[in-house]
């Protein structure tokens, strides 16, 4: 789309993310001119109305490229690992689930946390494109299932903040700024109790209904490593499923070698992953890839006692750290 | 011409699963995709598929032969490529299209691909004409018609209660009078429903020629800043056709060879024997993804290697549009 296509789609919009669109491209365009950034991850207007994408923008003009809406979903903070090595100061907005991901990838010593300017943006909970019916026309749609089971709406950790929000690692707070009283009023949070449903519902399986679940997934996934590669705890230089020399793994797209490549993603994520849903939401064939974290994250508040992950900057992951009282169940 | 009732379709389908395997539009464990037909088969005619029919043709996964070696024994079985006839069902013209280009690399300029040319040949193409074209459709401007294309081996026209069903060649009449003989088969004098309106507006005109002008531009640092370098876009494409020979090993001395998809969007892609890569940040191997199907592919065969079916839009995690790539080379400034 030609930026002006763009701002008719966006001009189209009309409503209460305005103000915040505007507040983001004010500090966009300071940070920008004086220099403190040298370049700005945020989200702009797609071509239709229902898409918010990323951006990267490195000029104060650029600035009003900038939008905020209920469809910015992108967590944004995995493609600053193209920085890692650069000693540019970046900025980045981040919602309540994505500045997890800051947490994440400072503290797996991923990212100078000097080198980031993180930018706490109050969220109305994120809209789920699926649902739309009829893609000519604006429509109310439902929340995404991880913002209905959302439990940090409000960012854990900023350097700015814009509409009023506030930093918390509290769990559960309420949400906080501008958009407070629409993230409530559509329910955000408000099944933050069932986010381990599915995975009760799948250990309720007699063990052959539940293999048979998992070899259907297994089946679908084409290996496309969208989940790997859009998540913020997936940061490692070299992975494992980039190479097959090694010969730990291969490029065969079975269920077995499928099978293999989610549990050990699952695996390499555990006490790491923020729960940002951002796999599971880009994964084009529609595994389920949330219930395998899920069950993880629920062994280890079982086994460690509660935890979670990328919330507390000086706190140590319970997988990384050692206490001579952990338990040692296989041992 | 000649239709049979919509609700025929199940009878259509039976009688022609008994002639060969058929691959049809369904939904599979909530994906929609091109499946062999069977009993209990989801069969899902009204929307494009999440993935490309590309996968009868070209699988993900192939074997290509078994090989065992110790010392200086080596043998080696090679597996039958051929795979019976198939009856591809329903593919919409944009992948009637991504098929063509397929033939192109498969098929010509000197070097036969062995385990496509066996399926291709034994392969009965079935297209349908489309009425309303998805949000994320664009094949018009890509020189595609979505209504027909003269390359299928039969056509199927929506008319309304009935799907009419032309054919154009050897293959297309030896399926259409296998219908015709299970009775299945009338004369219909509706025309076919028109296409609908396109949402999604392009316009392709000289964007090969633009490109030749722009190797360096920044405009691919910008494209990338946001792409993942995941292969979600090439894997549901019906055209994207790259694939890496690996081993899949049974111990030390044997195995199966297998030839699994690949894509330029991967860095280990373009990685030589030495450890130099040509294509070493994404901004590269974008750059190469969108090269590849506008500029090198129309170069070389005379077609773009886009067929506007608009799967990578609708699943690519950053909304990295092909026709938001194609509206900005052409807005684009060339210095000197
Ligand atoms: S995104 Fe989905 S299909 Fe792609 S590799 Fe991950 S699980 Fe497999
Ligand atoms: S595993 Fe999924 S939910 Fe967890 S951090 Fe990665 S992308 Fe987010
Ligand atoms: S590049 Fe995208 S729109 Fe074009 S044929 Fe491939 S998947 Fe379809
Ligand atoms: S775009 Fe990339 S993956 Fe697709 S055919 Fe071209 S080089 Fe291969």
């Amino acid at each position: 789309m030609s930026d002006n296509m763009r701002n008719n789609v966006r001009d189209n919009m009309g409503h209460m993310n305005n103000q915040l669109t505007q507040e983001m491209r004010d500090l966009a365009r300071e940070l920008l001119a004086s220099g403190e950034v040298k370049g700005l991850f945020g989200w702009t207007k797609g071509s239709r109305w229902y898409l918010t994408p990323p951006v990267f923008i490195t000029k104060p003009e650029e600035a009003d490229r900038l939008c905020y809406d209920e469809f910015a979903v992108n967590n944004l903070t995995g493609l600053l690992l193209d920085f890692r090595d650069s000693q540019d100061k970046i900025a980045v907005f981040v919602k309540g689930c994505d500045s997890r991901g800051i947490v994440r990838l400072v503290q797996d010593n991923q990212l100078k946390r000097e080198n980031i300017v993180v930018i706490g943006v109050p969220c109305p909970g994120m809209g789920d494109k699926g649902a739309v019916t009829d893609h000519r026309q604006a429509q109310e749609l439902p929340l995404l299932a991880k913002c209905l089971e959302c439990r940090y709406p409000n960012p854990v950790l900023a350097d700015r903040t814009i509409g009023a929000v506030t930093v918390t690692t509290e769990p559960s707070a309420a949400p906080s700024g501008a958009t407070a009283e629409a993230a409530k009023g559509r329910g955000v949070g408000s099944k933050e109790a069932d986010r381990f449903a599915q995975v009760e519902a799948i250990e309720k399986m007699s063990p052959d209904e539940r293999y048979a679940f998992w070899q259907a997934q297994n089946k679908k996934c084409i290996r496309c490593y969208a989940c790997r590669n859009i998540c913020p705890a997936c940061n490692c230089r070299e992975c494992i499923f980039d190479s097959d020399k090694k010969n730990w793994v291969n490029k065969a797209a079975t269920p077995t070698d499928n099978a293999f490549f989610g549990i050990t993603r699952a695996m390499h994520v555990a006490g790491r992953c923020v729960e940002c849903g951002e796999c599971e939401r880009v994964c084009p064939m529609d595994i389920p890839i949330m219930a395998m974290n899920r069950k993880l994250i629920g062994d280890l508040n079982e086994l460690f006692g509660p935890y979670d992950a990328g919330v507390k900057a000086d706190e140590k992951p319970p997988l990384g750290a050692f206490k001579l009282d952990d338990p040692e169940e296989f041992m | 011409m000649k239709a049979f009732p919509k609700d025929k379709l199940t009878a259509v389908l039976d009688t022609l699963a008994k002639q060969a395997t058929l691959w049809v539009p369904a939904i599979v464990a909530g994906v929609s995709r091109f499946a062999p037909y069977g009993p209990g088969r989801e069969v899902q005619l009204g929307a494009n598929t999440v993935m490309s029919p590309k996968e009868a043709l070209f699988p993900a996964t192939e074997k290509i032969y078994e090989y065992s070696a110790y010392g200086i024994d080596g043998e080696f079985t090679p597996v039958d490529p051929s795979v019976g006839p198939q009856i591809l069902f329903g593919l919409r013209s944009c992948d009637m299209q991504g098929i063509l280009c397929l033939d192109d690399v498969f098929l010509t300029r000197g070097y036969v691909d062995d385990y496509y040319a066996k399926k291709r040949e034994e392969a009965t193409l079935v297209t349908l004409g489309c009425v309303t074209p998805g949000p994320d459709c664009f094949c018009y401007a890509m020189g595609v018609n979505p209504a027909e294309h003269a390359a299928s081996d039969a056509q199927l026209f929506d008319l309304g209660d009935a799907y009419g069903i032309v054919a154009r060649t050897a293959k297309g009449e030896a399926l259409v009078s296998a219908l015709e003989t299970a009775g299945l088969l009338s004369e219909s004098d509706k025309a076919p429903l028109p296409t609908g309106d396109f949402v999604l507006k392009v316009d392709a005109e000289g964007i090969t020629e633009k490109l030749q002008h722009m190797f360096d531009h920044p405009l691919w640092d910008a494209f990338s800043r946001k792409c993942l370098n995941c292969g979600a876009c090439a894997y549901i494409c019906p055209t994207c056709h790259c694939f890496d020979i690996s081993d899949k090993k049974r111990n030390a001395h044997c195995g199966i060879k297998i030839k699994c998809w690949d894509t330029c969007m991967y860095s280990e892609y373009a990685l030589m024997a030495g450890g130099h890569n040509p294509r070493p940040s994404k901004k590269e191997r974008v750059r190469q993804r969108f090269m590849h199907k506008l500029r090198y592919f129309p170069e070389r065969y005379g077609k773009l290697q886009c067929t506007g079916c608009g799967r990578c839009i609708a699943k690519c995690p950053v909304n990295l549009e092909i026709t938001d790539v194609i509206q900005q080379v052409r807005e684009a400034k060339i210095d000197g």
